[in-house]
């Protein structure tokens, strides 16, 4: 029997075309889909002429965009206020951390998640529930770490782009450049990352507390988060 | 990260954080006290590979937002993701 639209949609998310820049087809319909696929054959025509593949990149998006802002999107729990401090000082003589839900470690001092040795990315997206089911580790990365050095494995987002340059989500060398011009005072000796797919309720009342407390011993004074 | 910049602010540090189009508003309704949102794929958040200009561009706007802002606010940014040639 001929495999299904809706069978092939959700066999990118996790499944046997598992791939995780394509996940979202899951959360459209098969008319979206069919939509998606049509405007992007389209769309390749012209590309085979000229070359120009912004506009297949685009298209992509606006479906990411779609996927998960529309009714099958992703969910996120509600609050009324949100916690407001000032900078104390200005920025040129602040000390600034970065902390990431990247999934960033450094070569040779890999996290280990689950105790396992050098886990493949293949192995985390294969064990991307139980990432979902567990407290995250916090993984502290010395501010002067080159980027060659720096590794990434997340089970939840399409790292390719993080592979080729981390600064895509793991902007170290981009806020050393701006330490260089003296835009911030001081970037903190220890930025840090995480897999961000993780037990949101147990970073909110157990692990964040305790990370907090790490951030305030660095002397941080300010925070750039960047979700992955 | 939304639970965790609101932990963070909480304990008197200053954050900002950012976020890419598609999770916009989970940045809103999670109520971060400072955002900025990137037209960017995910996973792409700050721009694309060795974008560097791009890159900085919007790691400075969201450094302007640390200092500059009031109150809790998300500002969206308008450029669209470029692939730039890089091999």
């Amino acid at each position: 029997m001929a495999e299904s639209l809706e069978d092939f949609k959700n066999s990118f998310n996790y499944g046997s075309r598992s791939d995780l820049a394509f996940k979202f087809l899951k959360r459209l319909s098969t008319e979206e889909v069919a939509d998606f696929l049509q405007e992007l054959i389209c769309r390749l025509g012209d590309t085979i002429d000229d070359g120009e593949a912004d506009r297949l990149v685009q298209l992509a998006w606006e479906y990411q965009v779609r996927a998960y802002t529309g009714p099958d999107g992703e969910r996120s729990p509600t609050y009324e206020d949100a916690p407001f401090v000032a900078l104390r000082r200005p920025l040129a003589n602040s000390r600034l951390g970065l902390v990431t839900s990247s999934g960033h470690f450094v070569e040779g001092d890999d996290p280990k998640p689950f105790g396992v040795e050098s886990m493949t990315q293949e192995e985390a997206m294969s064990r991307i529930l139980e990432f979902l089911r567990s407290a995250p580790q916090l993984t502290a990365i010395p501010a002067d770490t080159p980027g060659d050095r720096l590794r990434v494995r997340h089970g939840g987002y399409d790292i390719r782009g993080a592979q080729k340059d981390p600064n895509v989500v793991f902007p170290l060398e981009r806020l050393r450049e701006l330490q260089a011009t003296g835009l911030i005072g001081e970037l903190a000796e220890r930025a840090y990352s995480f897999v961000g797919a993780t037990a949101q309720t147990r970073l909110l009342k157990e692990t964040g507390q305790e990370w907090v407390e790490r951030f305030m011993q660095d002397g941080l004074e300010a925070v750039l988060l960047v979700a992955a | 990260m939304g639970h965790l910049a609101r932990l963070i602010e909480a304990a008197g540090i200053a954050t900002v954080a950012i976020y890419v189009r598609a999770f916009a508003h989970v940045a809103q309704a999670i109520r971060v006290p400072r955002a900025v949102v990137t037209r960017h794929p995910v996973g792409r958040t700050v721009g694309a590979p060795h974008d560097v200009e791009r890159q900085r561009e919007v790691l400075l706007s969201a450094l302007s937002l640390l200092e500059t802002a009031t109150s809790p606010t998300v500002v969206e940014l308008p450029m669209a993701y470029r692939i730039v040639s890089w091999r």
